[in-house]
């Protein structure tokens, strides 16, 4: 009996010492609960990143011309016209975070494109003639998502970037991610970026150099060498070696620093590393050899091989930009870059620009731009170089050159967005033109604009 | 070169160091023309002339992807 008792009084200490744990932790989860309901009743308050949803709509149209036309070996127009529409929408996911979707598509018309098949029989084959071939035309499509974070302080940005991109003969894919750190009071930003890019090409060779017995097999085209007539040379037999492997790797690592030096004056520095692997020729660019006789059909050179360049290119820039508010009507703005590369090209870029508040919403932008490169050590032009060479080019984007830049824009902004489309507010538009001359035959002009709207 | 940025980078740090501007005061740095990067409607253009010339990088344009063969 006494021992049942015992068991009894034993099983009842169990319980009530059971009971005070159960009410030791209901307190203790209780205060914590509550503490943090304190907490979140007292909030810091914080800027969002971006107040509203924004869209850009961007738009241009590019024309250029010139006689050295890489397609025709260095011999022939560059004429082409690109028209582009791009939308850029930024979307504010919460306090901290952005999602921005940038969309584009840009179609262009090319006479120096359209003569990687000049035997279309639509005229006499010329250089200097557009073909009407498949390769006259093409659209090329990108679509880019970026994500960014912020911290609470806005001390800190954390971004990721995944881009995709297509036309007819060549496909890209991209990633990257970068890191931003601003202190001393917002005064100075650092900054990390990565990209890497994985492409692929869809191998199209000049039409003399389809034919079977030069090494391809494909039968979807209808020229056949033999319904011509070849002058010059009539014994016309390029040793052509199909290209192997039609990738291309880009891996991009950037730093970035950036100051404010004065109330009225702030600067940055750039390095930008690159490395380049894979097919980095272009497959339809001919060449025209020094040492072998040359051959035509009609007025048009026969290609002796397509440009040959290193699988392997690394590339180093480094630039600056220092800006200064002048007054309430000037600001000057500066850039400049060194760039080399180990494929023998060194080049210097340098532009100014002045925009000028004329009304309050009104800004002109006057600018002018200096660019000047050396040539690459695998340049040369038409009929210069040599079948012994490992490696040759005759794209003049690639030879000696400096050019010239004028620019000029009107910008209208309208902070309050009154004018409306829909349930978004016009805040500003830009148009911009601009006159690019190199000291060769290559001219070039684009008109630019900009519509920027926020949403309501 | 890289020492030379190295270097360049670091001076303009310690410049930074003598002068502070507060947030009050960067009304004309906060200036829309001011932005140490292109401006958006300009991208484009940028674009160009990564296509057309050797040197790309150190401007806020595209570094890699695409062919700009044309």
């Amino acid at each position: 009996m006494e021992e049942k008792l015992e068991e009894a009084a034993a099983a009842t200490n169990k319980t009530r010492n059971l009971k005070k744990i159960i009410l030791i932790f209901c307190v203790f989860a209780f205060a914590k609960s509550y503490s943090q309901t304190g907490q979140d009743s007292t909030k810091v308050y914080k800027k969002r990143v971006l107040e509203t949803t924004e869209v850009d709509f961007l738009t241009s149209y590019y024309s250029q011309d010139g006689d050295n036309a890489a397609v025709s070996g260095g011999i022939g127009t560059e004429e082409l016209t690109d028209v582009t529409g791009t939308f850029v929408v930024s979307i504010p996911l919460n306090d901290d975070d952005v999602l921005t979707i940038d969309a584009g598509v840009s179609a262009y018309t090319s006479a120096s494109s359209s003569n990687v098949n000049p035997f279309d029989g639509g005229g006499t084959a010329d250089p200097f003639q557009a073909s009407s071939g498949a390769s006259s035309s093409d659209t090329w499509a990108n679509v880019t998502g970026s994500y960014s974070h912020s911290s609470d302080d806005r001390n800190d940005i954390w971004s990721a970037t995944v881009s995709v991109s297509t036309e007819y003969d060549y496909f890209s894919a991209g990633v990257g991610g970068s890191y931003t750190k601003l202190f001393n009071e917002k005064n100075t930003e650092v900054s990390v970026k990565a990209n890497v890019f994985i492409d692929s090409w869809s191998l199209i060779y000049p039409t003399e150099l389809r034919a079977p017995e030069n090494g391809d097999d494909d039968d979807d085209d209808d020229f056949n060498i033999n319904n011509y007539t070849i002058t010059g040379n009539p014994n016309y037999y390029p040793q052509f070696v199909p290209i192997e492997s039609s990738g291309r790797n880009t891996y991009a690592l950037g730093f970035g620093f950036s100051q404010i030096l004065h109330k009225n004056v702030q600067g940055s520095l750039a390095l930008d590393l690159v490395k380049q692997q894979g097919l980095l020729s272009t497959p339809f660019q001919r060449v025209y050899f020094a040492d072998v006789e040359n051959s035509f059909i009609e007025d048009f050179q026969l290609a002796d091989d397509i440009e040959r360049l290193p699988d392997n290119r690394f590339k180093i820039a480094v630039g600056g930009r220092l800006n200064w508010f002048l007054n309430e009507r000037f600001t000057v703005r500066t850039f400049y870059r060194y760039y080399t590369d180990d494929w023998g090209i060194d080049s210097h870029t340098a532009s100014l620009e002045v925009p000028i508040k004329i009304a309050d919403k009104f800004t002109l932008y006057p600018s002018y731009r200096f660019y000047t490169q050396t040539a690459a050590d695998y340049f040369a032009p038409a009929n210069k170089n040599l079948s012994t060479s490992e490696f040759y080019t005759s794209d003049h984007d690639l030879s000696q050159y400096s050019a010239n830049q004028f620019g000029f824009g009107v910008s209208y902004t309208d902070i309050f967005a009154k004018a409306h489309i829909w349930k978004f507010g016009l805040k500003s538009i830009d148009v911009k033109f601009y006159q690019y001359d190199r000291d060769t035959s290559f001219s070039s002009n684009i008109i630019t604009a900009g519509f920027k709207f926020v949403m309501d | 070169m890289i020492k030379k940025f190295i270097c360049a980078a670091l001076i303009s740090t310690c410049f930074s160091s003598c002068v502070v501007v507060k947030e009050y005061e960067k009304v004309n740095i906060n200036d829309p023309d001011m932005a140490l990067s292109e401006k958006k409607c300009d991208k484009n253009l940028t674009t160009m002339h990564s296509y057309r010339e050797a040197a790309v990088g150190a401007n806020g344009g595209k570094t890699g992807g695409g062919c700009g063969c044309n």
